[in-house]
């Protein structure tokens, strides 16, 4: 019970500041400037206006062929999703396809075709660049090269068809970001490029540089695979990594073995029993010590699962080598399961090919150059001379519907549609064919590679081909036309792509790479590629400032270093280091990271890009100090050389989003040892962290709380009246029906009241188990909540000399990311190995009893009745005290209006902003915003069952980062309904609140990573061993 | 001394004009806005004399958060032969011949804050006129009511006639 006592509230106080300018406010009149309702001038079918319309396509923004579900509202597409029906990604979508959107809306995506006029370009209309690109044709046939994106599917198989009409040889499929080593090694020990991975079915992981969470190989599939893995906390495996840098995969790691850059192979003789610890170690530069347990642990758990990736110059060698270790082991077909392969990385071409290409262009043998999808002037490091060979070329055609270093070359653009715009398939698993169709019209005048070379050929014999290709792929679909377009809804069917002819491809011969150790240099240097930019995402901000899982960095290149190396060199976090090979130089801030082996350097690949864009050209780009090596496979080398480095002089500030990379005590992210989940809750449990294993809700309430009902209450205390699902206090906003404060009654925040919302209490738990660290969950957020980007050059103010450029913003800390993944290391203080790594994604936590909300002088923020802290827009004048106030500091303030599009800071120039969500506000200058739990998704359900006439149903939505998780650790609902999955998983005895010491009540409800510390042979049998605090 | 005198009126005129300023870039109303239209659209005829349902032109109000404007297909169902002859038509089928769209003024317009579910609205039983007036008997719209926040709260809390209810929490509208 609570007893309101007397005294002047803060409404109350506003009211007579309100009375008094009453009458100023009437004076006011409309300026609303004219605006115009523009009806179709057709209605198109089956779309209603203000509802979205949901397509299945394909993603191809890498190999895997994911599933796609785009929500489309009048006729834009505004949000994608993972499609659930789909075999490889199961709903679930990567940064990297989400920001597929801003591919689609890039602004500088070419607006029509395109000639070069000189040194610039000129722009044409279609049919006069269809006219250039058939004489050419007639005129270049036998030396024509094609190459274009690796993809699975009808495509290749149609192009080369095309390729051999005209009379030129088969295309050059191509994926610079796929592992051409492992691939080459898989095809020779299995007979297929990419066996599918079952983490689940293994006791032991043991990754050699396989970064099977970061970008190797088809990161969702592998990603859902492993926290699925991990789930079974006791039964999980456990997982060691070995390599030089401890990359996202090796921070998920229970093990870390660091070893000197392309010595693996050293380790992996080790663990088949052909060389000894002394000679590994000593050829590694690993740990004796820890290298004697990897062979004892590996010989114990069985089954195990052995992967080999890191792009060294003999990266083929080590992989067949852990290939080789698995079929042993007995592995093959228990963990690694060729049966199941996706079929995306088959018959790829290797880099080596595109190096072979630049041979063949400077000796003249090639007349015309055809590129769709791929940018061979950027695949290749820049010492390799593609874009100086090409100028070699009479007639290059670029399809790029983007600008990067290879169409800066060439003479004739045809920009292709975008993937969401165009017909297509894909067949990632045998015998399944992913659909692909558009889910809009064209953004720009461009047009689908496809129907242009189909055009093309038409022109030289009418009837050649059919009208257009759509026409082409119904007409070998089983089922036809009808059977196309009745598949289109699931977004998959059963059959097979039209196959290509021929066997896999050649590797061309090449000049082995010298040892690493042979090449100049004080340090190893290791090239990585970026795990969320790829090679394609450069020019795409969500990508640009989505901080790096591992370093937290964004809009910058750096050289990662170990302290100690740092302090060799005598460098500081954020002074500049020249790192020079014999291929180049360049000049970036050193960035100290307990991660990286000593004496390697670390320099990520993706940034820094020429002609590519607005916002690519941030940071260096590590492919100018890479030299042209190749590992057998013919795949490029990306730790294939040593470098000099020395302190340049001069110092960067590091752009990141990271406060400290340590909990300082604070128990943000905790964490069980494995061999305790199984004790009672009372037995070693780290202090109010752990509820009873019955899992009464009452037991989330911190110790002590129980004890004082209607203890003392005073004026902007909340009523400690408990409101139904996870504890939290009645809101001390709490008002009658009409707002009269001395009312005992509660209005809505009554269960009893008719609008039942006080009913539900909305709320999230986040397994930290199954928590990666990927970061998909925050671009996920920024496409759904029009969150905008603030990095960019142009966005920055220019008052402080050392804080301009790219990220210049986000030294200030204006990023608005409303959730961001916050990454603490535990341990390793020494500089040692042996650390652990928490990733705690963050947002707001909706406090039920929120620090936020009583200091807000306008009632801007408030709590609602169905548990949500709300952010009021337009009632927000920008005092920033509730920012101040907040413990979590998830509230982000609009500094510069990025939503307004006569500032020079807009996040979203034209066409980026078509991708806005029409149900978020774009939140203006001087208004404080964060995480809304998806209000808008939690409406339109409402919405929705109302129309219905229904109640909700129990985990009918999700949040937009449930929904994009793929490890699938976010779960979003109704903890005051038991029926939800969410209220089961909040009273998990994992379960905790962080920072429950303050009292806030949290909505939002993390359960405890768990910590694999045993070797993996005594897992299954837990010891009684004393746990030390695993959770400080 | 005398500067003291000047500074308290002095602080509450500048108050004062923050408060217009205030009240100008925001939460005024354009009641009364009646634009001229780019063609006379007659909603009398239409509604009254032939007995047209709301939703025949717009024709998502009862399905979808907006209510959704005619196509023009729609208008040159009838008018590709209804009226052929008139000015008014002529100038409609001027712009259906061009393929563009007419450029109709929007008079009702809640601010970008504000989420205004039609459809709810509308199966809840509260009629079209309550918020857009007798669109029936104006020969040009014009808006009549304030579509200010206090105005919708009236009904919110069952102050209309009849009296209806929904939930006045903020975050029911403003997200």
């Amino acid at each position: 019970m609570s007893t309101e006592t007397p005294g002047v509230k803060r409404r109350d106080f506003l009211k007579v500041i309100g009375a008094g300018t009453a009458t100023a406010t009437a004076i006011g009149c409309s300026s609303e400037k004219v605006e115009k309702l523009i009806p179709y001038l057709v209605s198109p079918d089956e779309t209603v206006p203000g509802v979205s319309t949901y397509y299945a396509t394909t993603c191809r923004e890498c190999s895997a062929g994911c599933g796609l579900i785009a929500e489309t509202r009048d006729g834009r597409t505004i949000k994608l999703e993972g499609n659930p029906a789909h075999p490889v990604n199961r709903g679930a979508l990567c940064a990297r396809g989400q920001a597929a959107l801003q591919g689609l809306y890039n602004p500088d995506r070419f607006r029509g075709p395109m000639v070069r006029n000189g040194s610039s370009f000129k722009q044409v209309t279609w049919d006069e660049a269809l006219n250039i690109f058939s004489q050419k044709l007639g005129s270049s046939r036998g030396g024509a090269v094609f190459i274009n994106q690796h993809e699975s599917g009808s495509f290749p198989a149609f192009l080369d068809g095309w390729l051999a009409s005209n009379g030129m040889a088969p295309h050059i499929s191509y994926d610079g970001e796929s592992d051409s080593a492992a691939i080459a090694a898989n095809r020779q020990s299995f007979g297929v490029a990419w066996p599918r991975l079952d983490f689940s079915s293994a006791r032991l992981i043991v990754s050699f540089g396989a970064d099977f969470l970061d970008s190797w190989g088809a990161a969702v599939p592998q990603q859902l695979d492993f926290a699925d893995a991990r789930a079974k906390l006791q039964g999980a495996p456990r997982m060691i990594y070995i390599g030089p840098r401890r990359s996202l995969t090796g921070l998920n790691a229970d093990v870390w073995i660091p070893c000197n850059p392309g010595s693996e192979i050293a380790i992996a003789r080790l663990l088949a029993g052909t060389a000894t610890v002394a000679q590994a170690a000593s050829a590694s530069g690993a740990e004796p010590a820890a290298l004697t347990a990897l062979v004892k642990e590996y010989q114990a758990a069985k089954p195990g699962m052995v992967l080999a990736g890191g792009s060294g110059s003999r990266g083929q060698e080590l992989a067949l080598a852990v290939n080789a270790l698995n079929q042993t082991a007995g592995n093959v077909g228990v963990t690694i399961r060729p049966a199941e392969a996706l079929l995306g990385f088959e018959r790829q071409a290797s880099t080596a090919e595109i190096a072979a290409l630049v041979s063949r262009m400077n000796s003249g043998s090639v007349s015309m150059l055809m590129v769709r999808g791929a940018n061979p002037a950027n695949a290749l490091p820049q010492s390799a001379g593609f874009a100086a060979a090409m100028a070699k070329v009479p007639f290059k055609v670029s399809f790029s519907s983007v600008p990067d270093e290879t169409t800066a070359v060439a003479d004739l653009i045809l920009p292709d549609h975008h993937f969401l715009e165009q017909w297509g398939d894909a067949e990632p698993v045998r015998g399944t064919l992913s659909l692909q169709q558009p889910t809009m019209d064209p953004v720009f005048d461009t047009r689908a590679t496809s129907d242009v070379l189909i055009a093309a050929a038409n022109k030289v014999r009418a009837g050649s081909y059919p009208a257009d290709y759509r026409t082409w792929l119904t007409s070998r679909f089983p089922g036809g036309a009808a059977g196309h377009s009745s598949a289109l809804g699931k977004g998959i069917a059963a059959g097979s792509a039209t196959a290509l002819a021929g066997t896999a491809r050649a590797v061309p011969q090449i000049a082995a790479a010298p040892a690493i150790a042979q090449t100049r240099g004080d340090f190893y240097l290791m090239v990585y590629p970026h795990p969320v930019l790829g090679s394609r995402g450069a020019n795409k901000p969500w990508l640009q400032e989505l901080p790096d899982p591992v370093t937290k960095t964004c809009w910058q290149t750096v050289a990662e270093m170990h302290p100690k190396t740092a302090a060799q060199l005598g460098v500081e976090n954020g002074d500049l280091v020249k790192v020079e090979t014999d291929a180049g130089s360049i000049t970036v801030p050193a960035l100290l990271y307990i991660g990286v082996m000593p004496g390697t350097i670390a320099v990520a690949a993706g940034r820094g890009r020429r002609n590519s864009g607005r916002y690519a050209s941030a940071g260096a780009n590590a492919y100018d100090i890479l030299p042209a090596a190749f590992d057998a496979s013919g795949g490029l080398a990306l730790v294939s050389t040593r470098a000099r480095v020395s302190k340049a002089g001069g110092h960067a500030q590091i752009v990141t989003t990271e406060g400290s990379s340590r909990q300082h005590g604070r128990g943000i992210g905790k964490a069980i040892y494995a061999a305790d989940l199984g004790r009672s809750a009372d037995a070693h449990a780290p202090a109010g962290a752990q509820a009873d294993a019955g899992g009464h809700a009452k037991s989330n309430a911190p110790p002590g709380e129980e004890n004082s009902p209607g203890h003392h209450t005073f004026v902007g205390d909340a009523s400690h009246e408990f409101l139904p699902g996870l504890r939290s206090p009645v809101a001390n906003d709490a008002q009658g029906d009409f707002g009269d404060p001395k009312s005992k009654e509660k209005g809505m925040y009554d269960p009893k009241h008719w609008s039942g919302m006080a009913n539900r209490r909305w709320a999230m738990t986040v397994d930290l188990a199954r928590c990666t660290g990927c970061s998909a969950c925050v671009t996920a957020c920024y496409s759904e909540n029009n969150i905008p980007t603030v990095g960019a050059d142009w966005q920055g103010a220019k008052v402080f000399p050392d804080r301009t450029g790219f990220g210049a913003n986000i030294l200030r800390s204006r990023e608005m990311a409303w959730l961001r993944i916050e990454r603490y290391f535990e341990g390793g203080e020494d500089g040692g190995a042996d650390f652990d790594t928490r990733f705690v994604p963050m947002l707001c936590q909706h406090c039920g009893n929120a620090p936020c909300e009583p200091v807000c002088p306008v009632y801007a923020t408030y709590h609602a009745p169905d548990g949500l802290n709300v952010q009021v827009y337009n009632r927000c004048v920008g005092t920033r005290y509730c920012s101040n106030n907040c413990p979590y500091k998830v509230r982000y303030f609009n500094w510069f209006g990025y939503g307004e599009p006569n500032r020079p800071q807009y996040a979203f120039p034209e066409p980026l902003n078509w991708q806005l969500n029409p149900d978020v506000t774009v939140r203006g200058k001087g208004v404080m915003e964060k995480c809304s739990f998806c209000v808008q998704r939690i409406r339109e359900a409402e919405n929705r069952a109302k129309g219905e006439g229904r109640d909700l149903i129990p985990n009918e939505f999700s949040t937009a980062c449930a929904e994009a998780c793929p490890s699938r650790a976010i779960t979003f609902g109704d903890a005051a309904d038991d029926r939800w999955t969410v209220a089961q998983l909040a009273k998990d005895k994992r379960a905790y609140h962080v920072f429950e010491e303050l009292n806030t009540f949290t909505a939002v409800v993390y359960l405890k990573k768990v910590l694999h510390n045993e070797p993996a042979s005594s897992v299954t049998a837990p010891v009684a061993a004393p746990a030390v605090g695993g959770a400080h | 001394m005398r500067k003291k005198w000047l500074a308290v009126p002095g602080f509450f005129a500048l108050a004062a004009l923050a408060t217009i300023v205030s009240a100008y870039s925001a939460a005024s109303s354009s009641q009364g806005n009646s634009p001229v239209q780019p063609i006379k659209f007659p909603h009398p005829i239409h509604v009254q004399t032939l007995k047209m349902n709301c939703v025949y032109c717009h024709f998502a109000a009862n399905k979808s958060p907006d209510p959704g404007m005619p196509a023009m297909s729609t208008c040159m169902g009838c008018h590709t032969v209804a009226g052929a002859q008139k000015p008014e038509i002529q100038k409609l089928a001027a712009y259906w011949n061009k393929k563009e769209p007419v450029p109709w003024v929007r008079i009702h317009k809640v601010p970008e804050y504000v989420h205004f579910p039609h459809m709810r609205h509308v199966n809840a039983g509260v009629s079209c006129q309550t918020c857009h007036g007798q669109v029936q008997n104006m020969a040009q719209v014009q808006q009549q009511e304030s579509l200010n926040m206090g105005w919708c709260v009236n009904c919110h809390i069952g102050r209309s006639n009849p009296p209806l209810k929904a939930r006045y929490d903020c975050a029911t509208c403003h997200y």
